[in-house]
Order: C-alpha cells, then sequence, then structure tokens
C-alpha cells in the first residue's frame, strides 16, 4: 500500500472579498488540522491578471498549510500572473505547475482517483 | 527645411528618431560631397536608418515634379559601426547594457563613484542600498533602504525605488515609483506599465499599486503589508514559478 499525501485542488474565491476568504481559509485550515503534510494546489487558470488581495490569500494559505508541513502548488497561471507573482516574490514560496493535472503529478500523487473531496469545494485533479 | 532652405541653408541632416547610430558625420557629409546625388541616405545591414543629407537644391525643387517621378535619385552612405533600433524594449535594454558595459560611445551623465557606476549627483541613494557594478542611477532618483541594483541596471531620473526592492538586468524610466519588497529582472517599467522581457509579457502594475506614475495619486495606494511576509516565508530551496 502507498502512503501518498493528501491532496486538494481549490479555486480561488472571485471576487476576493472578506466574507469570501474567510470561507475559503477555514476550508484551508480544516484541510490542513486534518492532514499529514497536506498538498493544496490552488487552480489559478480562471485568474487574467492576479489582484493583490488574492497574494495577500496565497501567502496566507502558505502559512497555514506550512504548518502542517505540507505544501502550496499554484497551477495554470496566466503569463500576467506569473509575472505578479514573480515580482511579488510569492512564486518564491509556491510551485508552480501549467495545469492542475502537472502540479498533481508533481506532487507525487500515486493514486489520485482513489482520493475523495472531504470539503466543500474540493475537486480531484 | 523650405525655409530653411530659402534662408540659404546649403545641406541638412535629417534624422528620423528610431536608432542609435554612431555614424561620423564628418565622413557622411564628405562621401555626400564627393558624390553627385543631391540626397545621401544612411543604410545598415538591415536597411536604411532613417537618415538623411539633403542638398539645398532638392529641397528647393518643385514639389509637383517630386510627385510624378517619386523619390529624388539618392546616394547609398554604408555604415558599419555600432547601431542599435530602438525599436523594442529589447533593444533599449541592450543599448543601456552596451552603454554600461563601455561597447558603445554613449558615456552615461554623473559621476563615476567607482568603476562603472554612475550616480547624479542629485540622486538620494542609501548606505544600505547594495548597488553593483555597472549600473546608472540617475538625477533626483531615491534609492531606499535595502535596495539591491545589479546586472547592468539603470534608474533613470526622478525615480523612487522603495525599501528592500531588487533590480537585476532591469531598466526603470523616469518618474516611476516602485513599491517596497519587489523583485524585477530582465525588465523595463515605465511608469505603471511593466515588460518583461524574459517572458515577453507586459503587465499594468498600477491597479495592484505595486508601481505608479510619479506626480500621480495612485502611489501607495494598494500595497499589501501581508507580502512583506513572503520573505520570511521563503525557502532557499524553493523555485520560482
Amino acid at each position: 500500500m502507498t502512503n501518498t499525501p493528501p491532496m486538494t485542488v481549490k479555486r480561488l474565491p472571485e471576487p476576493c472579498d472578506n466574507a469570501s476568504c474567510r470561507l475559503f481559509l477555514r476550508d484551508i485550515k480544516g484541510f490542513v488540522d486534518n492532514s499529514h503534510r497536506p498538498r493544496l494546489i490552488v487552480d489559478l487558470s480562471a485568474v487574467e491578471q492576479i489582484s493583490p488581495e488574492s497574494i495577500d490569500l496565497l501567502l496566507e494559505c502558505v502559512g497555514h498549510v506550512e504548518h502542517g508541513d505540507g505544501e502550496v502548488s499554484v497551477a495554470g497561471a496566466s503569463p500576467k500572473t506569473s509575472v505578479i507573482l514573480e515580482i511579488t516574490q510569492a512564486a518564491s514560496v509556491l510551485n508552480a505547475f501549467p495545469s492542475v493535472l502537472e502540479a498533481a503529478n508533481g506532487c507525487q500523487l500515486r493514486d489520485f482517483e482513489s482520493w475523495k473531496p472531504g470539503y466543500p469545494g474540493d475537486r480531484a485533479a | 527645411m523650405v525655409e530653411w532652405a530659402k534662408e540659404g541653408v546649403e545641406q541638412v541632416l535629417l534624422v528620423v528618431l528610431g536608432s542609435y547610430a554612431e555614424i561620423d558625420l564628418l565622413d557622411l557629409i564628405r562621401f555626400h560631397s564627393e558624390g553627385q546625388r543631391q540626397v545621401t541616405k544612411v543604410f545598415d545591414q538591415q536597411g536604411p536608418l532613417g537618415i538623411s543629407l539633403l542638398d539645398r537644391g532638392c529641397i528647393l525643387v518643385n514639389r509637383e515634379q517630386v510627385s510624378q517621378n517619386g523619390d529624388l535619385p539618392s546616394a547609398r552612405y554604408d555604415f558599419l559601426g555600432y547601431v542599435v533600433r530602438l525599436s523594442s524594449s529589447s533593444n533599449y535594454r541592450r543599448l543601456v547594457e552596451d552603454a554600461l558595459e563601455g561597447r558603445c560611445g554613449i558615456q552615461p551623465s554623473g559621476s563615476q563613484t567607482r568603476k562603472s557606476v554612475w550616480i547624479d549627483e542629485t540622486a538620494q541613494v542609501d548606505a544600505s542600498a547594495q548597488i553593483q557594478a555597472p549600473c546608472y542611477i540617475g538625477p533626483a532618483t531615491k534609492i531606499k533602504a535595502g535596495v539591491v541594483i545589479r546586472g547592468c541596471s539603470s534608474v533613470e531620473r526622478n525615480c523612487e525605488i522603495d525599501l528592500g526592492t531588487s533590480l537585476d538586468h532591469t531598466s526603470i524610466q523616469p518618474n516611476t515609483y516602485i513599491a517596497p519588497g519587489l523583485c524585477f529582472r530582465e525588465s523595463v517599467v515605465d511608469g505603471t506599465k511593466l515588460e518583461h522581457l524574459a517572458r515577453g509579457v507586459t503587465v499594468d502594475l498600477g491597479t495592484a499599486g505595486l508601481c505608479a506614475r510619479i506626480g500621480t495619486q495612485a502611489r501607495h495606494a494598494h500595497r499589501s503589508p501581508k507580502l512583506a511576509r513572503v520573505s520570511e516565508l521563503a525557502r532557499p530551496d524553493a523555485e520560482a514559478g
């Protein structure tokens, strides 16, 4: 039997207001608290240009996930978003992948098909 | 030009801006004088450079006659020296790097505080800033604490680079404010517009409050204090996306 780290894929809330950010972070905390070395993949494929509020939210996620000895990846970032992640140095604390599937593979998830959603909004890669 | 010619100007040097070329103008005039044409156009290996030397006679020629016959016959002056066409930001960066590396005739203004570091006397550079040669810092520009400038970077006049930001192979155009804690590489920034040369992407950073045109109210508007946490979280082994 292979021990695979738990993984969840999330999209950033849109719009990124206080209420939706709190809800998003509550989900992330719940996921982290119930996981060992959790892997969070944030799907940015629907984001044309990431906002400062969304970067803040990503960094909050990094803080929570790293407390659980896990990793945060971003997937499908547009060229503009990639540039902003680079110049704000957020890219230095995130693993970036072209797509969610590659992020999942990059997380060395072997049997993600058997993964079951545990939180609202979760979806398999 | 017609007025000048009527007033007695014998020759006109016409330079259409768009390229930097280190032409020996005396040699061009000599070449033109030795030829039989009233117009001499300068070419390099890629084609015309938009530089022409015109005789008074061809300027005063009957315009209707010119329009019927097309362009006047011209001599071709082939230039083999240093040329950069300023048609893209990449070419502009090439010119900046060549100037700072001494590969062309441009001499940066300001005093050379040490080898290949030019800082204008009116610039304010914090003592904690790391300035690595070669680089250029223009008049009335402020470089705040903890800023790192390296890799043939240039900061033109009346700019402000805020705390801890780093510039690597980057040019900042005049009157530009850069927010704290950012990291630019292989880019040209003009006001709120960033052109990332390595990625081939242009981004407007104004709405994010990361850059601003100095003199506008947007400065400092949206910069998030949470972004400063990145340096605390940064892992040495992490790879940038």
